[in-house]
């Protein structure tokens, strides 16, 4: 049994007015593990908090229970002080006798007081069983790997590189650019994309933090936060990079809709993605234009909505509208969807440039007339009820981004998740970017249909939180919080009573957990770097060898007998 | 009349938080309840949830995130599954399912909380008090 000191904290009359101090003293003088009961005024006070670490060094004890406010008020503060002072972390106790007893009992007392008593005794309790979390730390390469140079993935080169950071940039194809490289103007400024792409491209070249690495593959990826190794094949060599953060900028595919509206079959109905073919070679020839948005999307199979094909028939039907005089211009839609403080204006300046809209139903969708050459598009208008047939010389279809056929395939290499489209999903709630494994990044549209505009935006977002990591020369496991301060423990496993069952390796949520065997059977091993302490495993531990130090079953047993 | 005890374990980033908004806007409430904040509702253990009606704890509270708030990716989600095979348990056992509240994603305000302790310490008047076995 550990010798206890107990602080209680009066608030100044904030809990006395309702708790008997007389009571909660003459109660705790009977436990023999109690040293110290001091009563004070407040405790979170500097004056306070060096008047309490002297009587602690005083006296004879070895942990500290404060009865005070709770966590979230002044608590913390006071922990947090007392640790700056030189007491260690798991040798405070904290119970909240404020906020948890004084002010919502003041009706009363005389049942307020017994329950401090009870919480009281149950925070020393638990106390004398709170154990320390063992903690590692890992040596960080302070280099970075990003996956895909696309817009996103230029982005965040170029500005790790620019703080200083050497970059490894893979690519699947020949060069960088992604998909930019195929289009030509982006929205919703009408810029060039060769010129968007410019500078980025002009600094993988010339700036020798950058490395590029065309025509790569990802083969496998070990290691964890700060201390990655991947191997990849380059120009069909194998070789290998050490990390300390991986950005995952891999964007997205287009989707090809074969099979609808005549799409493969007939000459004259292309998907936007050869329009914008066609118009960078300069071969697009059309007055009679006939756009349709949602085609192979917002449907059973792809409920999504992919953000970007709405913003890119305005960009072109208004080209079409604007450019060739005489033209006839029609986008037919299921809504469209222009959010934003700029995107809500390109519509209006589409519609005033002469560009009709018409909105169909999923149920009647438009029907293509021709079987080689389309002459014509009947549509049922949703909104005036009235079938019309549109003349046209060239169906667009409209088409959503799709995931990449091998993003389950690398999100396992690297330890994170996919939506269930495909996409890379990353962690919820309120870590945009941020992915299962702390030092994994996903942006662009590997993530989500995003413009060109919002890809360069998450890359260099990408990058700051890279950033976060690699300015580190070790990163302690206990550092790695969701939420802010530190982690409060990692699970321990006890080797000689763990039967391997493999229990906790299903439950965490974090992969944190895995089976190896050791002296001949097998046992389960935690990886501190990933543990979040949240305690899914301990929970399923059929024989209580998983344990949190700061939170174990002991603590809890005691703390449930000394409830009332 | 049949005074209940509850025992509550209460996720550190839900129910802690709406138990200590009560506490900031003191909200009048029965004081027969003690809360243990946990890290996560996933570690809470269905052997202390048997260990505390056993020792004669009249109710327990087990509140967490919602679904899909889990600050642990998700761990929220296999706590409901398991502690809902345990109600099912406890009504095989006969000590009753409603001795054993699940409330995800509904105790982060104050007066959430005040409403599902209140409610909880109704119910629990009404059933006969657990006689301990430890």
């Amino acid at each position: 049994m550990a010798n206890i000191s107990v602080f209680l904290c009066k608030c100044f009359g904030e809990i006395d007015n309702t708790i008997n101090f007389d009571f909660l003293r003459e109660e705790l003088s009977k436990d023999p593990s109690v040293v110290l009961i001091s009563i004070v005024d407040s405790l979170c006070l500097e004056t306070d908090i060096e008047k309490t670490v002297s009587q602690i060094r005083e006296s004879n004890s070895d942990k500290v229970l404060i009865a005070a406010c709770s966590t979230l008020s002044r608590g913390n503060l006071v922990i947090e002080s007392l640790i700056k002072e030189g007491v260690e972390r798991h040798k405070i106790g904290l119970v909240d006798i404020r906020e948890g007893c004084a002010w919502i009992h003041g009706d009363n007392p005389e049942d307020a007081s017994k329950k401090a008593k009870d919480l009281i005794n149950m925070g020393i309790a638990a106390l004398q069983h709170k154990d320390m979390s063992d903690d590692m730390s890992v040596t960080v390469h302070p280099n970075a790997l990003i996956i895909g140079a696309g817009p996103a993935g230029l982005a965040a080169a170029m500005s790790l590189a620019r703080t200083g950071f050497k970059v490894n940039l893979l690519e699947r194809s020949k060069v960088p650019g992604g998909m930019l490289k195929l289009i030509s103007r982006c929205y919703p400024d009408n810029d060039d994309a060769s010129n968007k792409l410019g500078p980025y491209l002009r600094e993988v070249e010339n700036n020798p933090l950058i490395t590029f690495y065309p025509q790569s593959k990802i083969t496998s990826v070990e290691g964890d936060t700060g201390n990655f190794t991947v191997h990849f094949s380059f120009q069909e060599k194998d070789s290998f990079i050490q990390a300390g953060v991986i950005i995952v900028a891999t964007g997205a595919k287009i989707f090809f809709p074969t099979g609808l509206y005549g799409y493969g079959e007939i000459k004259n109905v292309i998907n936007q993605m050869e329009f914008e073919r066609q118009s960078l070679n300069g071969s697009l020839e059309t007055k009679k234009p006939v756009f349709i948005q949602c085609v192979g999307a917002r449907n059973r199979e792809r409920p999504y909505c992919s953000t970007i094909c709405c913003p890119i028939s305005l960009k072109n039907a208004s080209r079409i509208a604007e450019d060739i005089p005489g033209a006839s211009v029609f986008i037919l839609h299921r809504g469209i969807m222009t959010p934003g403080n700029t995107l809500e204006k390109y519509y209006r300046d589409t519609l005033s440039s002469g560009v009709q809209f018409i909105r169909f139903e999923e149920e009647q969708p438009p029907r293509i007339i021709g079987s080689d050459y389309v002459e014509a598009v009947e549509v049922y208008d949703a909104i005036t009820g009235i079938t019309r047939k549109i003349e046209t010389d060239l169906v667009v279809l409209s088409t959503p981004l799709v995931p990449n056929n091998d993003n389950v395939q690398l999100a396992e290499m690297l330890d994170i998740e996919v939506d269930r489209y495909g996409f890379f999903s990353e962690i919820y709630p309120m870590h945009p970017l941020e992915t299962k494994t702390d030092g994994i990044f996903i942006c662009g549209s590997a993530r989500w249909p995003v413009s060109s505009d919002h890809s360069i935006l998450q890359g260099k977002a990408a990058a700051m939180k890279a950033v976060s990591y690699l300015r580190q020369s070790k990163i302690a496991a206990s550092t790695l919080s969701r939420v802010p301060g530190l982690k409060s423990g990692h699970a321990r496993v006890v080797p000689e009573s763990c039967t391997g069952c493999g229990n906790c390796v299903a439950a965490c949520p974090f992969d944190a957990c895995h089976i190896e065997k050791l002296e001949g059977r097998y046992i389960s091993i935690v990886n501190m770097m990933k543990c979040k302490a949240c305690g899914s495993c301990v929970s399923v531990c059929p024989n209580g060898t998983m344990q949190i130090p700061e939170h174990n079953y002991r603590m809890v047993g005691e703390m449930i007998k000394m409830a009332f | 009349m049949n005074q209940p005890r509850i025992l509550i374990f209460a996720c550190k980033w839900c129910g802690f938080i709406g138990a200590d908004a009560a506490g900031k806007k003191r909200i009048s409430l029965p004081s027969r309840f003690r809360v243990i904040p946990m890290e996560c509702a996933s570690l809470v253990e269905t052997d202390a949830i048997l260990r505390a009606l056993a020792g004669g704890i009249d109710g327990i509270a087990v509140l967490g995130c919602h679904i899909g708030g889990c600050r642990y990716n998700n761990a929220n989600h296999t706590a409901i599954k398991r502690l809902e095979l345990l109600q099912d348990l406890l009504d095989t056992t006969g000590i009753g399912s409603s001795r054993l509240l699940l409330s995800f994603g509904t105790a982060h305000e104050d007066y959430q909380f005040e409403e599902i302790i209140k409610n909880f310490f109704d119910e629990l008047t009404l059933l006969p008090p657990l006689d301990p076995w430890l």
